[in-house]
């Protein structure tokens, strides 16, 4: 490859544009790091802002970790999420694979369906009073049923199925193969990448679960653990609610935000391959 | 066996995919078996620890559900409020003794943030999953829900709610009567916490004297932003801080005004701030102290506790703050952290022509108030037990119980006198999620906060202008939200300069005509004549 000085130019331009944003990116992890891993004190001496812990103290994990709902939120979370992503993703290909072919029966009605709920939706009151119905209401089915299709992740599965070759379902077919054992042998095992994408998608979902679980749960065990760390953020951006109350510091807050996010942070990275493949397959082809 | 083949490869794509998903996936080890809302929920494992029914134990480990003192007897009772660090049931001795004392099997959840509470209870009025009871989020949701019939009428209660009203006086159900009928119950009545606190050792530093009328409290934030009184050599303080137009509150009161819209009697005759000559003279001093630059530039910004961190940090001189925001062990020791010399003290309200007032207080505020659903009246037996509860809660030992916690345990009694231990501090921060009817706050913070007393005494004792904004109900045609937006708006216009203060008169003119203010001055003052104010 050869180098012209324009070419270095422009790659130095850009450079620098992508560590700033980069830049821009890690700032507010860090920041949020340092001070949960700070003493209080320090914190407070430097006017709240620290980039660079000069003393590390774990004491607000420990205190969360003793204290606080979290560790049982936390199980909540964890039940949730793998749950319901098995499910999500079960239900999710089980409705995508035949709309991808082209031979259903009414399959234009049923994905007038689908898009249609895209756009609309029953509002909260009637999904509550189906929930209701359903007796869902303080278990943790109401975080996973009523979400359990996002029709979005639908049609992004329904064109990676588009996408595979005819000749692949021809040849099963000829072998003896019917629709379900096609998915199974033949689909399957062609689209983890899709697969893996739309999973990520529905644990995050999971993960951040807080809406449902604030409408249709109230019992404290089942709050997750966005629920539990929002009440440990927001006190103080209240006024005094009772005197009793104790305002978490600082270092506690951003110590709740990182249990909460950390696994996420973790999981991520071993899966963007596949997150970039999964999305631009069902993108371009569809 | 084929089909088994195929089924195992499914799940084994599955699992595979979606256990690397989860990543983490330590714990899950259990499952909550789903039930219909009204019957005790069957504890199926571990997690879900709705309190079992002894009949339906099935030999789970039930951790969580023998604490709960659920007996067959039991009546559930569904209640819904804010609030926030509530245990969990199994750690909950205070919903345990109160199961036990009255035979019921309480469920409280609280919402930390007062939205969350409003959706969560909106849409349980409107499905009709009504809550057993439930705070009232202020007066215009009461009106609101009386109006479309949901809750219980109390009047012809009353006799079943004796110890209630003997707890909180006759005088605090005014504050939840609607049309002559009680709709809820109110909290007993508080006591005002907030005054302005002064940094002593800068006041030393700088040779100044606490300022004790409006002119000196001018000259010492000014050299509060001025003459460096952290001795950093930096002009990084500032003179006075505090959260919106509460900053000035005893300003205000020093010109004899309430805050921005409230009512109050003055001279015997019924008057909303606004409408107070001396409003645009409280106005004119505003301005000329934010015209020295001393006043934080943010205060209109400040949410939240915003306003106390500057004070904690060491950057603000002067704030206008509650005492347990200042002076609670947990803060003072924040305080210490960061300048060991640091030393708030409260400051009397200065005075001005209009007199000296620490800023409004609300005859007719509340800490909360909670009402029944209307359904519940054909349920006598559970009826039965929110009254009871309610009663509870009022009488001595119930009161004590969600005052302090545990005889005993969190207290002990000495005559009449309560005595905390160590653990109370430790564990019973939370009782108060439980006391529906309030409590007697003086008494209850003198023992509670004994390091605090002198402050709670202070802010306690001075004057207050007593406004009556806690009694109205907005009439039809009244957007509160959007009027008070354009006061607040106008309000800032006029102190920060973009504004001739001569305008004020316009001002008026324009809420009165885009904002139906008048229908509003009509009602208000109609509904608070009804209760023989201004007469």
């Amino acid at each position: 490859m050869v180098k012209g000085t324009n070419d270095r130019v422009v790659n130095t331009v850009v450079f620098v544009i992508l560590f700033g944003c980069g830049l821009a990116a890690v700032f507010p992890l860090l920041y949020v790091l340092s001070v949960s891993l700070t003493p209080f004190s320090e914190v407070l001496k430097n006017g709240g802002f620290i980039l660079i812990p000069k003393s590390i103290t774990f004491d607000a994990y420990r205190k969360l970790l003793t204290e606080s709902n979290i560790p049982s939120a936390f199980k909540v979370t964890v039940l949730v999420t793998v749950i319901g992503t098995i499910l999500n993703l079960v239900v999710t290909a089980l409705m995508a694979y035949p709309l991808s072919r082209k031979q259903l029966p009414g399959r234009k009605f049923f994905l007038m369906m689908v898009v249609f709920t895209l756009l609309f939706s029953g509002g909260i009151i009637p999904t509550y009073l189906v929930v209701k119905a359903l007796g869902l209401l303080d278990t943790i089915w109401a975080m996973i049923l009523p979400n359990l299709v996002w029709s979005f992740n639908v049609l992004i599965m329904k064109s990676f199925y588009e996408s595979l070759p005819e000749e692949l379902f021809e040849s099963a077919r000829i072998d003896g193969a019917k629709e379900f054992r096609i998915l199974l042998q033949i689909v399957a095992p062609l689209s983890i990448p899709v697969t893996m994408t739309i999973g990520l998608f529905y644990t995050v979902g999971h993960w951040n679960e807080f809406f449902q679980a604030i409408m249709y749960v109230t019992d404290r065990t089942l709050f997750p653990l966005q629920v539990v760390v929002r009440e440990i953020l927001i006190q103080t951006q209240q006024p005094l609610e009772n005197v009793d109350n104790m305002t978490p510091g600082e270092t506690l807050q951003m110590a709740s935000v990182i249990m909460a996010s950390l696994p996420i942070i973790v999981v991520y990275p071993f899966l963007q391959k596949h997150f970039t493949k999964g999305m631009l397959l069902g993108s371009v082809k569809g | 066996m084929r089909r088994m083949k195929i089924v195992s490869v499914m799940l084994a794509v599955f699992m595979l995919s979606c256990s690397v998903l989860a990543g983490c996936s330590s714990g899950n080890s259990s499952n909550g078996e789903a039930s219909d809302a009204n019957k005790p929920a069957n504890a199926a494992a571990g997690n879900a620890n709705q309190p079992a029914d002894a009949a339906a134990d099935n030999g789970a480990p039930a951790k969580d559900a023998e604490g709960s003192g659920a007996s067959a007897g039991a009546v559930k009772l569904d209640i819904i409020e804010t609030g926030n660090n509530l245990p969990t049931p199994d750690k909950d001795f205070i919903k345990q003794a109160i199961d036990k004392a009255i035979q019921t099997d309480l469920n409280l959840t609280v919402y930390a943030s007062g939205d969350d509470y409003k959706n969560q209870l909106n849409v349980r009025m409107a499905s009709g999953n009504f809550p057993d009871l439930f705070q009232v989020p202020d007066r215009a949701a009461l009106k609101q829900f009386v109006d479309q019939g949901l809750l219980l009428d109390l009047t012809p209660y009353m006799d079943k709610l004796q110890d209630v009203k003997g707890f909180i006086g006759d005088e605090s159900l005014k504050k939840t009567t609607m049309g002559g009928d009680v709709y809820a119950i109110p909290k007993a009545p508080n006591i005002p916490y907030n005054t302005y606190w002064i940094r002593k050792d800068w006041l030393d530093k700088l040779g100044l004297q606490p300022p004790s009328t409006i002119d000196e409290f001018l000259n010492v934030t000014k050299a509060f932003a001025e003459q460096d009184p952290d001795g950093n050599g930096k002009k990084d303080t500032i003179g006075l801080t505090g959260s919106k137009f509460s900053t000035f509150a005893p300003i205000f009161g020093a010109f004899g005004v309430g805050d921005p819209n409230t009512f109050y009697v003055k001279e015997g005759k019924l008057v909303n701030s606004l409408y107070d000559p001396a409003m645009k003279d409280a106005l004119a001093f505003i301005k000329k102290l934010i015209d020295t630059g001393a006043v934080d530039p943010e205060i209109m910004a400040n949410t939240g506790l915003q306003h106390q961190e500057k004070a904690i940090k060491g950057q603000a001189g002067i704030v206008w703050i509650d005492w347990p925001n200042l002076s609670k062990d947990q803060f003072t020791e924040q305080i210490k952290k960061v300048n060991p010399n640091a030393d708030w003290i409260q400051l009397a309200p200065p005075k001005g022509p209009g007199g000296q007032y620490d800023g409004p207080f609300d005859a007719g505020g509340t800490s909360g108030m909670y009402a029944i659903p209307k359904a519940l009246e054909n349920d006598k037996e559970k009826l039965q037990k929110v009254f009871d509860l309610l009663n509870y809660v009022s009488g001595t030992d119930g009161s004590q119980l969600v005052q302090f916690g545990i005889k005993g345990t969190h207290f002990n009694l000495e005559g009449d006198k309560v005595v905390p231990t160590d653990l109370m501090g430790k564990e019973a921060g939370f009782t108060w999620l439980y006391q529906f009817t309030g409590r007697p706050e003086m008494a209850y913070l003198q023992t509670k906060f004994a390091p605090q007393s002198k402050y709670i005494e202070f802010a306690n004792s001075q004057p207050r202008i007593q406004i009556l904004n806690g009694f109205l109900s907005n009439p039809d045609g009244y957007n509160p939200a959007d009027a008070t937006r354009f006061i607040e708006e106008e309000f800032v216009k006029f102190i920060y300069g973009k504004n001739p203060i001569a305008g004020y008169d316009a001002f008026l003119k324009t809420l009165e005509a885009s904002m139906n203010f008048k229908t509003y001055m009509d009602a208000s003052t109609k509904q608070l004549e009804d209760l023989g104010y201004g007469k």
